[in-house]
């Protein structure tokens, strides 16, 4: 027990209030002395920083496709479409695979004259700059991590229906229910805590495990398009030599991470409250 | 019922569909590997010539690939196991022990598992500096224990919890220390949830980017996902190259996915269900 609590203390909470103490010191010249908020004030001043909120705001909007996506999958092979048992492994394959090895694979897929652009070719689309367009990247981005990343909550979804009373589902079939009835009567009730689950989880797996796809894919471009906050931190600590800018960065992601945490366990339990 | 079966094979289209968009980037990315330079500009879509592994071996042999291979074992073996020693003891106190504050710690320990890397990142890598364990193996094993282990003691605690307290008291009465019942008792009841656990810590080191760039700034240090990033550089005007880096990458984490895949699967279910 002893060494869990001394490395868990020492080399995890302690940094963090290291950090946040250090978030309010400056850098190069100032190195060491207060500075109270100015790094603050420069963090919400460049134009970097802001893309990377705006793009935490991007994710969160596309947060309930992600989480529907994964969930409708989950229903239907609950549901027994023929095969069901195969996809289940098969989506749940690219969940082992590093952002990198991701990332590195579909630089290839996505190159301008690669696979997909060939392929929308032959439906008479395309081609699109998938990582060169500064309108496009983001999208991009966030699209193969939730390639990668969607058999994880397919997973942990299909545990959560086998807790679901089947009783229920035999009831909404003799009366006679639709799918889409089904799915809001029955399964998004009786799913609620598995469902909260997962939209917590996949907000923090894309808060902070995209670092891997955005090195390999865009390295934070095209023209600064796709930063997140995680990327930010690291450029400003290991290439631009601003470890106290870095450190309020740091900061201010831990307080988004916290605010989403709260605010999506609240209106799921408010959710949950009205039916 | 025709119309209910109609039904689940309209669904098993798109799923067919999706099930092969999650192969085919695989399957690309291998085919391109066993490609010559010359015929993968002359049409990188039609099958190799050959099953020729030449571009394998020259990744191996001429990138470092077999250096950062090596690293990667080495500071995934040690992280893996110190993270089943200390994450065992701690599950082994926090679910069997009663003693003062057993209740605060575990909530510690979950307080930590909300701490992203990327927020402590600066102060660690500072801390990290200062002891000189920087840009050494000890200082990144150290760092991955930090960072994984409480999830590992969330884990291991759910499940030994499990275990009826009679079968530690009557391990007591028969004269065992604290120790005692530790090795014979806790070791081989939770071997299951050590082996899950185990393997999801594997993956998490193996396919880790950020804090192994973090950690380990010298060439001669990198992990195997940091090589596979700097592969790309290199090769850029050699695509079947730089697609066998990533192949040697990605084939032991796929070997764990065909024969582990269930351990996965319940190590990913069981913070869910039990959380």
């Amino acid at each position: 027990m002893a060494p869990a609590v001394l490395i868990i203390v020492v080399l995890r909470l302690w940094p963090l209030l290291l950090g946040v103490n250090f978030s309010f010191t400056g850098d190069g010249d100032r190195n060491g002395t207060a500075v109270g908020f100015d790094n603050y004030v420069e963090l919400l001043s460049d134009p970097l920083f802001r893309t990377a909120l705006g793009n935490v705001g991007l994710l969160v909007v596309l947060l309930p496709v992600a989480v529907a996506i994964p969930g409708l999958l989950a229903t239907f092979i609950y549901l027994r479409v023929p095969g069901n048992r195969v996809y289940r492994s098969v989506y749940f394959f690219p969940a082992v695979l590093s952002p990198v090895i991701v990332g590195a694979i579909f630089n290839l897929i996505l190159a301008f004259d690669g696979p997909l652009n060939t392929l929308l070719g032959t439906i008479g689309l395309g081609p699109v700059d998938w990582l060169g367009d500064p309108g496009v990247a983001m999208f991009t981005v966030v699209g193969v991590h939730i390639w990668a990343t969607f058999g994880m909550a397919l997973v942990v979804f299909l545990a959560g229906f086998s807790t679901l009373d089947s009783a229920l589902l035999d009831a909404a079939r003799v009366d006679g229910a639709s799918l889409p009835q089904t799915i809001w009567h029955v399964i998004i009730p009786g799913l609620s805590r598995t469902i909260q689950f997962v939209f917590v989880t996949t907000m923090i797996g894309m808060l902070t495990s995209m670092f891997g796809l955005l090195y390999v894919m865009t390295a934070g471009g095209p023209e600064g398009s796709t930063y997140l906050p995680e990327f930010y931190i690291w450029t400003q600590q290991g290439q631009m030599n601003r470890p106290a800018l870095a450190s309020a960065a740091s900061t201010v992601l831990f307080l988004i991470m916290l605010v989403v945490g709260l605010a999506q366990m609240s209106v799921l339990r408010r959710a949950g409250r009205e039916d | 019922m025709p119309g209910k079966r109609l039904g689940r094979w309209a669904a098993a289209v798109p799923m067919a569909a999706l099930a092969l968009a999650t192969i085919y980037p695989l399957v690309f990315t291998t085919n391109v590997a066993m490609k010559t330079r010359r015929e993968y500009i002359l049409d990188r879509f039609s099958p190799a010539s050959s099953l020729q592994v030449d571009n394998i071996s020259a990744a191996w042999n001429s990138v470092g690939m077999a250096r950062y291979f090596a690293n990667s074992v080495i500071v995934v073996a040690f992280s893996v196991l110190l993270l089943l020693l200390f994450g065992s003891m701690a599950g082994f106190a926090l679910s069997q022990l009663r003693f003062r504050g057993s209740k605060v710690l575990f909530l510690g320990c979950l307080a930590a598992l909300l701490i992203p890397f990327q927020v402590i990142m600066v102060p660690l890598a500072r801390v990290m500096a200062d002891t000189g364990l920087i840009d050494t193996y000890p200082g990144l094993i150290l760092a991955y224990v930090a960072q994984f282990l409480p999830f590992t003691i969330f884990l291991m605690t759910s499940h030994y919890r499990t275990i009826p307290a009679e079968i530690v008291h009557a391990a007591r009465i028969d004269g065992n220390t604290t120790y005692g019942v530790y090795r014979r008792i806790m070791i081989p009841l939770g071997a299951p949830a050590l082996l899950s656990v185990g393997i999801l810590d594997t993956l998490f080191c193996w396919n880790d980017v950020l804090i192994s760039l973090v950690m380990m700034p010298s060439a001669e240090h990198r992990t195997l996902m940091v090589g596979v990033t700097s592969l790309r550089g290199q090769y850029s005007d050699d695509i079947p190259t730089f697609a066998s880096g990533v192949l040697i990458a990605a084939i032991p984490v796929l070997l764990l996915y065909l024969f582990l895949q269930r351990q996965i699967a319940d190590g990913v279910t069981a913070g869910s269900t039990k959380g």
